[in-house]
C-alpha cells in the first residue's frame, strides 16, 4: 500500500503541482486547505508524512506544529515545513517548534519529492 | 568665532548693489551722518534698524548681522568631526579663513554634508521598511508564492515527456495565469517602493516643519489676524473649560486659514509633514485665542515676561505661555526669546528661535545647561545666567512638568521646557539678574567648546 501524505497549502497551483510530483514518485496524497481543518484531519487519521505551509487561513503552520508535537499520538510525525517566509528567524522557529525539514519557495521540483522520501525513511537531512 | 563686523558688511553690501551712502539713509530713515558712522562700525545697529537697512538694502538681516556665518561655521565645525572625514586632515582650526575666502565652498560643504545625513535616513527608513512594513512582507510572500507556482509547472512541463494532453494544457496554463500575476504584483510593489523613497526623499517631517518655524521667526502673522477675526467669549460658555472653548474654535473656524497657509509654503512636501505642520499651527491658533496679540503683548511688558504670572493671568500652562512668547514679533519693543524642550533622556524635542544658540545637530548638547537639572526641582522656573566661552552671555529659564497619568505609586515623567534669551534682552523682564547672581561657565556641546579643562568634557574640541 502506498504512504500517506498529507498536503496542508492554500495555493491551488502550487497544490495542483505538488500533488502530481507526489503521486509520480507512488505516493497517496490528501489536501487541505484550511489550518485548523489540517489539524483535525492529521489528529483523526495520522498521515505518514505531513508537509505543512506556514500562512493558512484560520490557524498558522506553526501554532498547528505546536499543537500536534503536544499530542502523543503525533509526536513522532515526520513534518516539512514549507513556506515563502524564507528568513532565518523563520527557520529558526519551525525547527523550534519540532519541524523535522524546511524548504522555501520557490522550491525545485526534486527537493520536494528527495524531502519527503528522505522523511520516510526516517532520515532528518537530505 | 569673532562676531561679524555689522557696518563693514552694510557697506559691502551697499556697493555691490550699487547706491549711495545718502541714498541707504534716505530710505532707512536715518541721517547719511549717522549712517556714515554705523558703516565704520562707530555706532552700533539697534535690531529695528538693522532691519530697515536690510529692506532697503533687499537682503534679510542675517545676512548682515553674520547670524548665517556663525551657523555656517558651527556646521562645518561638526562636519570636520563626522566619522566619514576621518583622518583626512581637515584644516578644522581654519573654518573662518575658509568661510572668509570660499563661502560658496563652504555653503556647498555643509548643503552636502546635509544631503548626506538626509540620505542616510532615507536608507535607514528604508531599510527599517523592508524589515517590519506589513505590506512589503506580504507582497514579497505572495512573490514568492506565485514563482514558485510557475517554477515547479513549468519544470514539470520540461522533466516529464509522458503527460496527457490535459496535463500539459493544464500545466502551460498555470505557468501563465501565475506569470501574469507575477508581473503585476512587481509592479504593485515597484510603485509601492517609489512612493515610499519619494516621501522621505528631501528631509523627515519634523525637519519640514522645523525648518518652516525658522523661516518665520515662529510667528505666523496671517493666523494672528485670522484669530483675530473669530470672536471668542469664554464668559458665555458655562463649565466647558476655556481650553476646550479654543480648541473648537480652531477646528470649526481657523482650519481654512491654516490650510490655505500651509498650501503657500514650498518648504512642507510630505504628508507626514503637512499633517505635523497642521497639528502645530492649530496649537499656535489654540494660544493665540487663550492669548490674543495684542493683549498679550501688553500683559507680558506689564508682566516683564514673568511666565508663571502670564499663566495664571491667562489661565494657561506655563509651557504654553513659553511657546508664545517665541512668536512675539522681532523688534526692539520685545525680548527675543527662544525655546527648547527636552525630555527625560536629553533628547531635544523641539527648538524655536535659537539664534545665537546653536544646538549640536549631530551630538547632544552641553550637560551644564540648566535644562538638564530642571529635573531635580520639578515644576519650579529655574534661572541660569549662563557665560559661554566667547564671552555672550545668555540667562536660561527651565521648568521640569510632570506629564501623562499620575497617580500614587505610578513613576513621573518630566518634559523640561526652557526659554532663552540674551542678557541684554533679559533686562527687560523680571529674570534680569544683578551682579550678585553667578554666572555659570556653559558651552555649545563639548566639540564646539574651547574650555578645555572642563571636568564634564566627554569629547575633545574640534579645534
Amino acid at each position: 500500500m502506498s504512504k500517506r501524505v498529507l498536503l496542508a497549502e492554500d495555493e491551488p497551483n502550487i497544490i495542483e503541482s505538488i500533488t502530481f510530483l507526489l503521486e509520480r514518485a507512488g505516493l497517496a496524497v490528501s489536501v487541505e486547505t484550511d489550518g485548523r481543518a489540517a489539524l483535525d484531519a492529521v489528529q483523526k487519521d495520522c498521515p505518514d508524512v505531513l508537509i505543512l505551509d506556514v500562512m493558512l487561513p484560520s490557524l498558522d503552520g506553526y501554532e498547528i506544529l505546536k499543537q500536534l508535537r503536544a499530542d502523543v499520538n503525533c509526536v513522532e510525525l515526520p513534518i516539512l515545513m514549507l513556506t515563502a517566509k524564507g528568513q532565518r528567524e523563520d527557520r529558526e522557529t519551525a525547527f523550534e517548534h519540532g519541524a523535522d525539514l524546511f524548504i522555501t519557495k520557490p522550491f525545485a521540483n526534486a527537493e520536494i519529492v528527495a524531502a519527503v522520501e528522505t522523511l520516510l525513511e526516517g532520515r532528518k537531512s537530505v | 568665532m569673532p562676531r561679524t563686523i555689522v557696518g563693514t558688511r552694510i557697506r559691502q553690501q551697499r556697493h555691490e548693489i550699487g547706491i549711495t551712502q545718502s541714498d541707504l539713509a534716505r530710505r532707512a530713515g536715518i541721517s547719511p551722518s549717522y549712517l556714515n558712522l554705523i558703516e565704520w562700525n562707530k555706532r552700533a545697529v539697534s535690531n529695528r534698524l538693522l532691519q530697515r537697512i536690510s529692506e532697503a538694502l533687499g537682503v534679510p538681516a542675517e545676512t548682515l548681522d553674520g547670524a548665517i556665518e556663525r551657523r555656517l561655521h558651527d556646521e562645518l565645525l561638526e562636519i570636520a568631526h563626522l566619522p566619514a572625514i576621518g583622518s583626512s586632515g581637515v584644516e578644522a582650526d581654519r573654518t573662518d579663513e575658509m568661510i572668509g575666502r570660499f563661502p560658496g565652498w563652504s555653503r556647498g560643504i555643509a548643503a552636502l554634508a546635509k544631503a548626506e545625513q538626509q540620505s542616510f535616513r532615507s536608507a535607514q527608513i528604508l531599510s527599517e521598511r523592508l524589515s517590519n512594513d506589513p505590506y512589503l512582507s506580504e507582497a514579497v510572500h505572495r512573490m514568492r508564492s506565485r514563482i514558485a507556482a510557475v517554477r515547479s509547472a513549468a519544470n514539470i512541463l520540461v522533466e516529464y515527456d509522458d503527460l496527457t494532453n490535459e496535463q500539459v494544457s493544464r500545466f502551460t496554463s498555470i505557468v501563465a495565469e501565475e506569470s501574469t500575476a507575477l508581473s503585476h504584483a512587481g509592479e504593485a510593489l515597484t510603485n509601492y517602493l517609489d512612493k515610499a523613497e519619494g516621501a522621505d526623499r528631501i528631509l523627515t517631517p519634523v525637519d519640514e516643519v522645523e525648518a518652516l518655524c525658522e523661516q518665520r521667526n515662529n510667528r505666523f502673522e496671517e493666523l494672528e489676524r485670522a484669530v483675530e477675526a473669530v470672536e471668542t467669549d469664554f464668559e458665555d460658555n458655562g463649565p466647558t473649560s476655556r481650553i476646550d472653548i479654543a480648541r473648537a474654535r480652531v477646528a470649526d473656524h481657523l482650519q481654512g486659514a491654516i490650510v490655505s497657509l500651509l498650501e503657500q509654503e514650498d518648504i512642507i512636501k510630505s504628508a507626514a509633514a503637512h499633517k505635523r505642520a497642521r497639528d502645530l499651527l492649530s496649537d499656535y491658533a489654540i494660544s493665540a485665542i487663550l492669548m490674543p496679540d495684542e493683549v498679550f503683548k501688553t500683559k507680558a511688558r506689564e508682566a516683564r515676561y514673568d511666565v508663571e504670572a502670564l499663566a495664571q493671568a491667562f489661565s494657561v500652562s506655563v509651557d504654553r505661555v513659553c511657546h508664545r512668547l517665541t512668536a512675539l514679533p522681532l523688534s526692539d519693543e520685545f525680548p527675543k526669546i527662544g525655546y527648547v524642550q527636552a525630555n527625560a533622556a536629553g533628547t531635544i524635542v523641539q527648538m524655536h528661535n535659537l539664534e545665537g544658540l546653536q544646538l549640536p545637530r549631530y551630538a547632544a548638547a552641553c550637560p551644564l545647561w540648566v535644562l538638564y537639572r530642571a529635573q531635580q526641582s520639578p515644576e519650579t522656573v529655574i534661572r541660569q545666567r549662563a557665560l559661554f566661552p566667547e564671552g555672550a552671555r545668555f540667562v536660561f529659564l527651565a521648568r521640569a512638568r510632570h506629564v501623562g497619568v499620575s497617580g500614587f505609586g505610578r513613576p513621573r515623567h518630566y518634559l523640561i521646557d526652557m526659554i532663552t534669551m540674551t542678557e541684554k534682552d533679559a533686562q527687560q523682564t523680571v529674570y534680569a539678574p544683578d551682579a550678585s547672581v553667578p554666572l555659570e561657565e556653559v558651552g555649545p556641546s563639548c566639540r564646539l567648546c574651547s574650555r578645555v579643562n572642563c571636568v564634564h568634557r566627554v569629547e575633545d574640541p574640534l579645534s
